[in-house]
């Protein structure tokens, strides 16, 4: 070969290698379309609305029920001090009034110091649903019927199409199987749907008192002698009737992930009943759902999870109640990066944290009181979208807080994007065309 | 008028007697036999409570009662992969001591039977030849693997896409 042609040739080859997509073990055709941010996501969503003054502003009791005490309940969250009397937001100690021992602060530096706080953001529907539909689609929720799978693709779906995730990767941890919870981890929509869904766990359920008696008498078989001729003729029988894709309810795994997901139900129960699941030190609720969620990061070590509280709803009819679920919240929110940062050393240092409420609360109280006579808030009105949210981890800035209440900036269905952008997909989502128009990567709000 | 009475009278009584001749009854050799449908049909899929009615029947040969139908209504719904959930609490079932399971001799002695009775059992239908031949040397090359039993059967035919479906 001539030396001429050889180097035509080599060039050639190099630019067509560097250029040309190619398919990715993961089944992905083309390389992700910028540089990850982190290789792992945890979101946390504070379902069923968290009052802006009561929560970010530290208004405590003073733009609530007309007593002149402020302060700050979520304390792992933010940086400002406890409110100093009409403490009722803590545990109910034997023999002492409710609510009046605070929880003691589980990270040494609050989330705001280590990460970026968006104060003031705007919600795009101040109702359930809608709430947690924006918050996993990233897209205006008009038109979306209750008890169906979103009409826009998930976040979980645009992870597992664009960043070629397995089922395993994805999850979805949920505080309850009402107001169509179980249906939010995967839309209807044409070219995403179930078979890029997140796997979805209630732990409440799941692993409560009747997963037990439902789930934990299993038999484990073996792996090669018994489970394998029994997929292979499971297999058979599925060809054989060979339904379209998404007939079948539910989302898939492949049989490895099924064997490990069935040795993870049987484990739990086992760690359940030895006390091993990492819970928070004060847990109920919430709390269960969160420690559930820290063993499912501990064990499958997932891209994205996302997970969903809401005791913070009984505002409707509890304030009191209200608080204590607020304080709990923030509990086990510092008690779940602490236990990722310190606990599973493939997630520490490569994880992103987020966190926003659903929606926000009404300005006007209802005319519920309760046990202290302060009275009950619902959500719905224009107050009801004022929320805040944040970011925590690998690439985030620190000691940062963007907005404030005259200059709100960000928007809940932001989060959608974030998450594409950290995990170094974001162009595909955004050419996908199915979010809200205004929404941002926080990064590029920043 | 009385010959053309008689004529009328005559022809309507010849009419009834050409009227009343019998049938003749064809007969064709043919067996009778109970019809089962096939696959193509099955289109609706059956509610987590349907398929859980059937099934426990079907293993049991008792019904569930409502509460615990609502119970596995619940933990069916708390888990995403609904083929996943299904098949650990058929493993629940097949744990029990009350479950009733073909023998493994039956199973490999009578392999051509077995075949036929699960495939009506489950999928209220017979096998086609080319799944009958699958089956058959599936569980034939199985014969020396001593955990290859008819509850593997009965769980890959309790899981699978078909019987979710009628």
């Amino acid at each position: 070969m001539k030396r001429r042609d050889f180097v035509k040739k080599t060039a050639a080859l190099a630019t067509g290698s560097l250029v040309l997509p190619y398919l990715l073990p993961t089944g992905r055709l083309f390389a992700r379309s910028n540089d990850p941010k982190a290789e792992h996501v945890v979101y946390v969503i504070f379902g069923g609305g968290l009052r802006q003054q009561d929560s970010i502003l530290q208004r405590y009791l003073a733009d609530s029920q007309g007593f002149n005490v402020e302060g700050n309940i979520l304390y792992n969250m933010l940086e400002g001090a406890p409110p100093s009397s009409k403490i009722a937001y803590g545990t109910t100690p034997s023999g002492l009034p409710n609510g009046s021992q605070p929880i003691p602060k589980i990270l040494s530096q609050s989330i705001q110091k280590q990460g970026t706080i968006f104060a003031e953001m705007r919600a795009i529907s101040g109702g359930h649903y809608g709430g947690l539909n924006s918050l996993v689609t990233g897209s205006r929720v008009e038109g979306q019927g209750l008890k169906v799978r979103p009409i826009n693709p998930t976040i979980f779906e645009y992870a597992r199409r664009f960043g070629g995730f397995k089922a395993t990767d994805v999850w979805f941890i949920g505080n309850t199987i009402s107001n169509s919870t179980p249906l939010l981890n995967s839309s209807r929509h044409p070219d995403f749907g179930l078979q890029y869904g997140a796997n979805f766990f209630a732990p409440g359920i799941t692993f409560g008192a009747d997963g037990r008696n439902t789930l934990s008498n299993a038999k484990i078989y073996h792996p090669q002698e018994e489970l394998e001729p029994m997929y292979k003729m499971k297999n058979f029988l599925d060809n054989s009737f060979n339904i379209r894709q998404g007939d079948i309810p539910g989302i898939k795994n492949t049989d490895e992930e099924k064997t490990r997901i069935k040795e993870f139900i049987d484990n739990t129960f086992q760690r359940q009943t030895a006390g091993l699941i990492p819970m928070p030190p004060v847990n109920s609720g919430d709390g269960t759902t969160i420690g559930y969620a820290a063993e499912v990061l501990r064990v499958f070590k997932p891209k994205l999870l996302v997970v969903n509280m809401s005791n913070i709803d009984g505002c409707h009819s509890n304030f009191t109640g209200y608080l204590q679920a607020m304080h709990k919240a923030d509990h086990a929110l510092g008690f779940l990066w602490n236990y990722i940062q310190t606990q599973i050393p493939e997630m520490s240092g490569k994880t992103i944290m987020t966190f926003v409420p659903e929606c926000g609360r009404n300005l006007n109280h209802n005319p519920i009181l309760d046990e202290n006579d302060w009275y009950g808030y619902d959500h719905g009105d224009f107050n009801s979208l004022r929320v805040f949210g944040g970011m925590v981890g690998k690439n985030v800035p620190s000691n940062l807080m963007i907005g404030s209440e005259s200059n709100p900036i960000g928007k809940v269905t932001d989060f959608s994007l974030t998450i594409a952008d950290i995990l170094g997909f974001k162009d595909e989502v955004k050419n996908a065309g199915l979010l809200d128009p205004q929404a941002l990567s926080l990064f590029d709000r920043i | 008028m009385r010959s053309f009475n008689i004529i009328i009278c005559l022809l309507i009584f010849l009419g009834v007697i050409h009227g009343c001749k019998k049938n003749d009854t064809s007969r064709y050799e043919v067996k009778s036999t109970t019809s089962y449908g096939d696959n193509l049909n099955k289109n609706k899929a059956k509610s987590n409570i349907e398929y859980h009615s059937i099934l426990s029947t079907n293993l049991f040969q008792k019904p569930s009662s409502v509460n615990e139908l609502t119970r596995l209504d619940r933990v069916i719904q708390s888990c995403g992969d609904k083929s996943l959930i299904n098949e650990v609490i058929i493993s629940n079932y097949m744990n029990s001591t009350q479950v009733r399971l073909p023998s493994r001799k039956m199973m490999t002695d009578s392999t051509d039977r077995f075949i036929e009775e699960t495939y009506v059992r489950f999928f209220i239908r017979r096998p086609t030849e080319a799944e009958r031949t699958w089956f058959k040397n599936f569980i034939n090359s199985n014969k020396s693997n001593p955990n290859f039993t008819p509850e593997l059967v009965y769980t890959a035919f309790a899981a699978s896409d078909e019987y979710f479906f009628y």
